[in-house]
């Protein structure tokens, strides 16, 4: 049993990794047949091997061991990596079984695609802009999903056009460009600021530890969403670009703290593991084992996080564009578009319909993602929630 | 248990007052001033709007002013609101938000917790992903986009409900806000109340209830739904700050008189009193709302106190 904790650990030299991530799976979810696996280094169904070359795993394996006492760390790393792959394997085939996910991940690429071609495209097929107006007076008004201006059936406008007569499907592909751009900028703001600090924190531990995760408690419990609002309408941007970074700038701020305390949980399990006592040992210097040596084994709940946190976001953003501080025109975004469609909402009904429901359907698809990667990345997570 | 009743307020009393610094910070950081607008004004009145309201006093005098008169809850008057206190402002207003705020929070628990057992009941069955589903598409519509529909559906095309309008609590117009405010969090307490019983369901103490022929309505009603509906109850902090800005939505869309309407108002008009006076007045609310979950969660499961 001792044998293969150690073999889980610090899977060095084990080059089949299916047999690998096969025994894993075994046993993880039925104790009672790792029992019957017991010469660990066999792919399955091979015959097992006498006992003399289990011993030889052994040997194997304290070689790795040996190698990382003599101070090549590369060797730990390589370890590090060839674990990464096979579980990275694991999980994405654990992602593929779940159909809600990959009809999320589906969706969100679709969506992010036509977001980033689509104008482009539009422009090409029939030489529409999304801000183009057009000259043509019976056209000045906001038509119905698929209809001409003299009422009849036309693929030129699928989402209908708004109150200046502009195709409103390149606007809401152009929307997406921007909502889906704070969502990930902001989200990576909350990446770099969060993992940093509560790896710091988790490393460091002790006063250090105690005095920052109280700031984050502090931070936690202020009703944030009230100071960005103080911000955004205190330091209003003259320009649309100014705005736009201010937005990057409040949200990415206040959406680091869960972060923080999910990779400072982490790294106070990993710290005291023998890979990182080993690095400790060789004289790699602090903020590399935080940087090189801990981070990276924290990857799984932060991916999953971050997919859950671009939703939240976006929605916050959307939030803030309904209220009017969010985006300023000429810039639009799914929230300032959705705000622009209310206006209209007796009369106009698509003008709210559309970017509405493009927008929730990519943060559906967007949580079905984060659900689906945070039950495959972390099965145990799934009996929490 | 008083221990922990007074380690929660030596976090909270803190938090409070970094919340009404970094507000005041911000206000008086920004370029401009409440009085600046299209036209310049003569230097002589510049220079007496400024002796008015303390404003040629040196910055820490200024602060210490208004954190002394937001301590004895005297927020002032506003700027832009002729005539009137503070308190006068949110004394009025806050009946109409808490009316709406409690009446979805309430909605949303009954419906929630219903929904989210009888998901973790049948498990993997069609009313399980049938809910779950639902619950997933109510907490990613924006309640922007709900409210409207809704409106676009029930006042305008069937003329049943008032489409933005005020009546008091019993009535009519009631129904459309509260709808549009409790849908994402009937889909939250949802999602938790399933994932609470399903692990509950699974332990031991069910099987021994159900065992010792305990019915099953008794076995859900007296023994799962306890144990299981513990994260809904520490949701409840984070609710009240979701519902905050869900009532913010919600007072702008159906135009109601409610607190978050009248902050934005004074956000976009920099009315420094009256932003000050609200931020505080929610800070506290919240913060003291937090600490009675705290404290009753605490009290419902010990080992929260250490």
């Amino acid at each position: 049993m001792i044998r293969q904790r150690l073999i889980r650990g610090n899977a060095t030299n084990l080059n089949d990794e299916s047999s690998g991530t096969d025994m894993n799976d075994e046993r993880s979810t039925a104790g009672h047949d790792s029992e019957k696996v017991e010469p660990a280094f066999t792919p399955l169904g091979t015959p097992p091997q006498p006992p003399i070359r289990s011993r030889d795993g052994d040997m194997i394996h304290a070689g790795a061991e040996l190698a990382v006492g003599e101070g090549d760390v590369r060797s730990a790393e390589q370890a590090e990596f060839v674990t990464g792959t096979s579980l990275t394997r694991d999980a994405w085939r654990r992602l593929l079984r779940n159909k809600l996910a990959v009809f999320g991940m589906i969706t969100v690429a679709i969506i992010t695609l036509a977001s980033i071609l689509g104008p482009f495209v539009i422009k090409q097929l029939t030489g529409i802009t999304p801000d183009y107006i057009p000259k043509d007076i019976s056209a000045l008004k906001s038509l119905p999903p698929f209809t001409a201006p003299d009422g009849s059936f036309s693929w030129l406008h699928p989402m209908g056009t708004d109150n200046q007569g502009r195709d409103l499907l390149a606007r809401v592909l152009q929307g997406g460009q921007i909502s889906l751009m704070v969502g990930i900028i902001a989200t990576l703001m909350s990446l770099i600021i969060g993992v940093s600090y509560g790896a710091v924190a988790g490393y460091l531990g002790g006063r250090w530890d105690s005095v920052m995760m109280r700031l984050v408690d502090v931070l936690y419990s202020l009703p944030y969403i009230i100071i960005v609002i103080v911000l955004l309408s205190m330091f209003k941007s003259q320009t649309a670009r100014g705005q736009l970074v201010l937005l990057f700038i409040a949200l990415g701020s206040v959406s680091w703290l869960t972060m923080a305390r999910i990779v400072r949980g982490q790294v106070l399990s990993l710290k005291n593991q023998e890979f990182v006592l080993a690095a400790r040992a060789t004289g790699v210097s602090t903020p590399r084992i935080i940087f090189r040596h801990l981070v990276p084994n924290t990857i799984g709940p932060v991916i999953v996080y971050a997919t859950l946190t671009i939703p939240t976001i976006m929605l916050t953003e959307a939030f803030l564009s309904f209220l009017g501080f969010g985006v300023q025109p000429p810039i639009a975004s799914w929230g300032s578009l959705t705000t622009d469609g209310i206006q209209n909402i007796a009369i106009f009904p698509w003008q709210l319909i559309c970017p509405g429901v493009t927008m929730g359907l990519t943060l559906f698809s967007l949580n079905f993602l984060g659900d689906g990667l945070r039950d495959a990345l972390d099965p145990q997570m799934r009996k929490r929630l | 248990m008083l221990r922990f009743i007074i380690k929660r307020l030596l976090i909270t009393i803190p938090t409070l007052l970094v919340v009404i610094t970094i507000t005041w910070g911000l206000i008086r950081l920004a370029p401009g001033n409440f009085y600046t607008g299209e036209k310049a004004i003569p230097e002589a009145i510049e220079r007496n709007i400024r002796e008015k309201y303390g404003l040629d006093r040196p910055w820490h005098e200024q602060y210490l002013r208004t954190m002394g008169q937001i301590l004895r809850l005297d927020f002032g008057t506003s700027l832009k609101y002729e005539g009137k206190s503070v308190n006068e402002i949110i004394s009025r207003s806050l009946p109409v938000s808490a009316t709406v705020g409690i009446l979805a929070y309430l909605l949303a628990l009954i419906v929630g917790i219903t929904i989210g057992s009888i998901a973790a009941l049948k498990q993997n069955s069609k009313w399980d992903y049938a809910s779950m589903t639902l619950a997933m598409i109510g907490i990613s519509v924006p309640n922007f986009v709900l409210g409207p529909l809704l409106v676009l559906l029930f006042s305008l095309t069937l003329y049943w409900l008032p489409p933005s309008r005020w009546d008091g609590f019993p009535s009519k117009s009631v129904i459309l806000p509260v709808l549009t405010l409790s849908a994402i969090y009937m889909a939250y307490i949802a999602r938790l109340t399933r994932a609470g019983m399903l692990e509950v369901l699974r332990s031991d103490y069910i099987r021994t209830a159900r065992s010792k022929g305990l019915s099953e309505a008794q076995v859900v009603i007296r023994h799962a739904l306890r144990g299981g509906l513990l994260p809904v109850v520490s949701y409840t902090g984070p609710a009240l700050a979701f519902l905050l800005t869900g009532t913010v939505v919600v007072e702008r869309l159906f135009v109601l008189p409610g607190l978050g309407n009248y902050f934005i108002q004074a956000a976009l008009n920099r009315d420094e009193p009256l932003i000050l006076g609200i931020v505080a007045f929610i800070s506290m609310t919240l913060l003291t709302m937090n600490l009675l979950v705290d404290v009753a969660y605490g009290y419902l499961d010990p080992r929260i106190r250490q």
